[in-house]
């Protein structure tokens, strides 16, 4: 059992999405950084799909009513477990009346808590995930709030060989980072495909998306991220039709200010769209807050394939790794 | 704001990034083509690595598994399918909704007579003569992208959203109508939004309910038809 002492709001339980329910026009929802809550279920020998919980507004008090194994992934909270500073990315045991402290992170946007056996919520469509336009999903659809007990589900009993627990390496570490030719030290670079409107912008423009700097603006959130930088434009304005949308598509509307749909975004639109992030960068973007400057670069169907395998090479080096820190033991 | 609408010659298949393929139909906007496309949607759902599908205006989104199936290789198996499908009539139940149009709920409607020329009346009498058939889901669970605006009506989106009430909105863009859900109590007052407000339905019933049998009281293929409760000014 998990309690919730005090939490800011925006902070829901989250697992990988829903799918599989698009006919009513329901969104994906699910961890906006969900390589990051992925490595911490491996770590914990959960399935990669468990519910965990997403902190994106701090600070943040949890007390743990009952013995528990978690792992701490994502951005770098300077976490404290009773006063005791916790590395980033690690995973430990936690004792009953232990109290764990989460404060605002100096880098990086999103923290994720996972538990061994994972948060368990009721499945809804399929999916432990909040859906907040909607109000079900996760914790009674809504964000969480002081109080707020989460218990875990249940899974094989293990002990750690060390009783610190142990460190895994972070997405940062071991993905190599993405090259593009004008990017500064700071700034993020995201590998896209081009999406079927892209022609249709002017030249100018698609030179600009592809080299230019894009500032992440106040106005992004689990929706979407809206982007200021050189204006795109497409000469001819014909109206589209309204079609489905996946996270991390690019749209530009007539503003020629790009928008990225993000887990909460709509699942359908009609804004033309210039690119599509690798679904294996979207954790870069998660991570990354207002005010940070991003690159594009664009990238071929094949480069996207391998950029899934890293990822999946990756999470399992990582399950690996774990599964020796671990011991099942009454077996 | 040309207004022109795009149409496409042939139909094509275009890569959602590494995650999905979107198939776009041929011609103008229409319901044979809508039916080809929730008869394609049922059909591809059986296919493996298919993770989820969603039918737009004469459009379908295939999200794929990229571990379980090759991108390209299904591109050219969606076109194919596309081309064999054929259309299977669907006429879903009829609902009636009463709309309160302009004033205060469709403070657009001045705009929409004006850019069309037309006085108030006559874009209330377009609207309210047609009969609309949900074709796809909208932007969020509700009662989806309508079709069926007369032709008169066709009017662009707006170059910059604007905030406008929401509950029961009842609005139109490009060559496509929408009726909005009911406002939720703890749903947000206003949203912003780059569709044209001409009125509102204020007792329309809730269409989507995660906790009720049906979830939704609404299907693709079901019609809707507006009945003029006032004209406010």
């Amino acid at each position: 059992m998990i309690e919730i002492r005090q939490t800011s709001p925006l902070n829901t339980v989250q697992d990988l999405g829903r799918f599989g329910y698009r006919r009513y026009g329901i969104g994906t929802a699910g961890a906006m950084d969900g390589l990051a809550l992925a490595a911490g279920n491996r770590a914990l020998g959960n399935a990669q799909n468990a519910a965990g919980v997403e902190f994106q507004l701090f600070p943040a008090t949890i007390c743990f009513q009952r013995d528990a194994a978690i792992a701490l992934t994502g951005a770098d909270c300077a976490a404290t477990l009773d006063d005791k500073a916790i590395p980033p990315w690690w995973v430990l045991p936690v004792r009953e009346g232990q109290t764990l402290k989460l404060s605002a992170p100096m880098r990086g946007a999103r923290t994720y808590l996972c538990v061994a056996g994972g948060i368990d919520v009721p499945e809804v469509l399929g999916s432990r995930s909040t859906q907040m336009r909607d109000a079900f999903g996760g914790l009674s659809g809504r964000y969480l709030s002081a109080g707020d007990v989460l218990s875990a589900g249940p899974h094989a009993a293990f002990r750690f060989r060390d009783s610190f627990g142990f460190g895994i390496e972070p997405p940062e570490s071991a993905l190599t980072p993405n090259l593009h030719d004008w990017a500064g030290e700071n700034e993020v670079v995201l590998r896209v495909i081009l999406a079927s409107e892209a022609p249709q912008f002017d030249d100018a423009s698609l030179k600009a998306f592809k080299t230019a700097s894009w500032t992440i603006t106040a106005q992004s959130n689990r929706m979407g991220y809206r982007l200021a930088g050189p204006t795109l434009r497409r000469p001819d304005p014909t109206e589209m039709r309204s079609q489905a949308i996946v996270q991390g598509v690019v749209q530009v509307p007539p503003s020629g200010q790009p928008i990225v749909q993000l887990a909460d975004g709509n699942s359908a639109g009609g804004y033309p769209k210039i690119a599509y992030i690798l679904q294996s960068d979207l954790w870069r973007l998660a991570q990354s807050t207002p005010g940070r400057t991003l690159r594009f670069s664009v990238v071929s169907l094949d480069d996207a394939s391998r950029a899934r395998q890293q990822v999946s090479q990756y999470l399992n080096e990582l399950a690996r790794f774990s599964s020796h820190c671990r011991m099942q033991v009454g077996r | 704001m040309s207004g022109r609408i795009a149409i496409l010659a042939e139909p094509r298949v275009t890569h959602c990034g590494d995650q999905g393929l979107l198939l776009e139909a041929e011609g103008d906007l229409a319901l044979p083509t809508q039916e080809r496309i929730w008869a394609l949607n049922d059909r591809v759902l059986e296919w493996p690595g298919v993770l989820d599908t969603q039918p737009g205006m004469n459009s379908l989104l295939v999200l794929l598994d990229p571990d379980e199936s090759d991108l390209v290789e299904s591109a050219d198996k969606l076109l194919r399918a596309w081309k064999e499908c054929r259309s299977a009539t669907r006429r879903g139940q009829l609902l009636e909704i009463g709309v309160v149009y302009g004033g205060e709920g469709g403070l657009d409607l001045p705009d929409v007579a004006r850019y069309h020329g037309l006085a108030i009346e006559d874009v209330v009498k377009l609207h309210s003569d047609a009969e609309y058939t949900i074709f796809a889901p909208g932007t969020g669970p509700g009662f989806g992208y309508l079709f069926g605006l007369n032709r008169r009506l066709f009017i662009p989106r707006r170059n910059v959203p604007v905030m406008r009430k929401v509950g029961g909105v009842v609005s139109m863009a490009g060559a496509q109508a929408m009726l909005g859900v009911p406002r939720k109590p703890s749903g947000a007052d206003v949203s912003p939004t780059g569709w044209h407000v001409i009125g509102r339905a204020p007792d329309a019933p809730m269409p989507f309910d995660v906790a009720r049998d049906p979830m939704s009281i609404v299907s693709l293929g079901d019609r809707i038809r507006f009945r003029v409760e006032r004209i406010e000014r």
